[in-house]
């Protein structure tokens, strides 16, 4: 390839949308050719930059809205002023649940910024992989020694998301194992840990800065799910990594 | 109607939708009525939503809500000279905390998106930030995919001119 058709493909090969051979073409073309490397440079750069942007996360005041359109207000005063008896009566007693419910909720909400924290981190930092393999009896038994715990390990390369290595990673304060599994460009980190409380088969799923996060506890054990991949496909991941 | 199942779809998508209609209005209260609007559109739009990507779908209803309430009214500023991009800070500044120079870039670097015209702006935040695939885009935006390259591909040069020192200061030579 030569840069007029380097540069016309520039884009799309940061954005990893070319095609194996495309990409190739462009990769050993920017290898010798200074301007084309700046130009793929300049835009990681850029994204980095637009990426530290602050996230206009939704207010919960537009969370509350939005959960609350599918129960459109028929209240008659007499209906309310009844609900508001019974509200008050249920509410002494439940108000402690409530809280309880709260901080659950919030705590899930800073779990999932730091593992999709850890996330980036990882793929940003080049640090992805402590053991690179995609055969479970060689990772499993590598994080022998590093963790107090076993994490389950399993390859799914036969469903199409192979596993292709692993590492020690930190999440909220606590040393955590890191499975990277690979599908098409995307990876996806499962984030493993003993489990606190079991939530149960999908306990979470949100999506935050772009990335898909889903987290489900297994055999005492917590797992988050980070990756770019789309919706359908990380469930289909997630249901494949449940019991 | 599942309202349950809708509401499992719709909100982990929230904050997608609302960054999304945030950076198509630039104003936190238009980018709410947007999302509130979207979100009761997606209501009655649910049984249409079969095997698709949950996120894409919602994304689309709030550009084509942002779309049908503010339908190019905003187009005036969108042409405005990039005068006030320059590097505003005083001379006697200059070799501030590197915190204040963080918090100075992130600031000129919304800025510079925000001047974007909106059909760039647009693909780049959904690239960018959230990190959407052509294919989606091009759902989303209702254009061809060759359309949301070359479209990427004139807002990164605007926005590579514009934020040319940032990217200097930002390390760009530790790519290699």
């Amino acid at each position: 390839m030569i840069c007029p058709d380097v540069e016309r493909l520039i884009d799309a090969y940061s954005d990893d949308e070319l095609d194996a051979a495309q990409a190739t073409g462009v990769k050993a073309h920017v290898a010798t050719c200074p301007t084309c490397h700046q130009r793929v440079a300049e835009r990681a750069a850029l994204r980095r930059l637009i990426r530290g942007v602050p996230y206009y996360a939704a207010p919960s005041r537009v969370r509350r809205a939005v959960v609350a359109i599918r129960r459109p207000a028929r209240v008659t005063p007499r209906r309310l002023a009844l609900a508001a008896t019974v509200l008050l009566a249920v509410s002494v007693g439940t108000g402690a649940v409530v809280r309880t419910v709260r901080a659950r909720q919030a705590a899930t909400a800073t779990l999932a910024q730091d593992v999709v924290a850890s996330h980036v981190r990882a793929l940003m930092g080049a640090h992805l992989f402590d053991v690179r393999s995609s055969d479970q009896h060689t990772v499993k038994p590598w994080f022998q020694g590093k963790l107090d715990f076993s994490p389950p390990v399993e390859d799914l390369a036969g469903l199409g998301f192979p596993l292709v290595g692993a590492r020690v990673d930190a999440v909220g304060g606590r040393p955590v194992a890191a499975l990277v599994y690979q599908r098409r460009q995307h990876t996806i980190n499962v984030f493993i840990w003993p489990a606190a409380d079991t939530v149960g088969a999908l306990a979470d799923a949100r999506s935050f800065r772009g990335f898909q996060v889903r987290h489900w506890t297994r055999n005492e054990m917590a797992l988050w799910a980070v990756s770019d991949l789309n919706d359908l496909e990380l469930d289909q991941f997630v249901r494949a990594l449940q019991p | 109607m599942p309202s349950r199942v809708f509401e499992e779809v719709v909100l982990p998508h929230l904050d997608a939708a609302f960054n999304y209609a945030r950076w198509l209005t630039k104003s936190d209260a238009d980018a709410e009525d947007v999302v509130q609007d979207a979100a009761v559109r997606a209501l009655r739009f649910f049984s249409s939503l079969r095997n698709d990507d949950a996120r894409a779908w919602l994304l689309t209803i709030v550009r084509n809500t942002w779309n049908a309430r503010f339908s190019r009214v905003g187009s005036a500023d969108e042409h405005m000279v990039l005068d006030d991009m320059k590097d505003d800070r005083p001379d006697g500044q200059l070799d501030a905390e590197a915190l204040v120079i963080q918090r100075q870039t992130v600031e000129r670097v919304q800025r510079a998106i925000e001047t974007l015209p909106t059909d760039f702006r647009e693909v780049i935040v959904l690239r960018e930030i959230e990190g959407l695939s052509y294919k989606e885009i091009a759902a989303v935006a209702g254009i061809p995919i060759g359309t949301v390259m070359s479209r990427l591909a004139r807002a990164r040069e605007r926005l590579l001119a514009l934020l040319g020192p940032d990217l200097a200061r930002g390390g760009i030579g530790d790519l290699s």
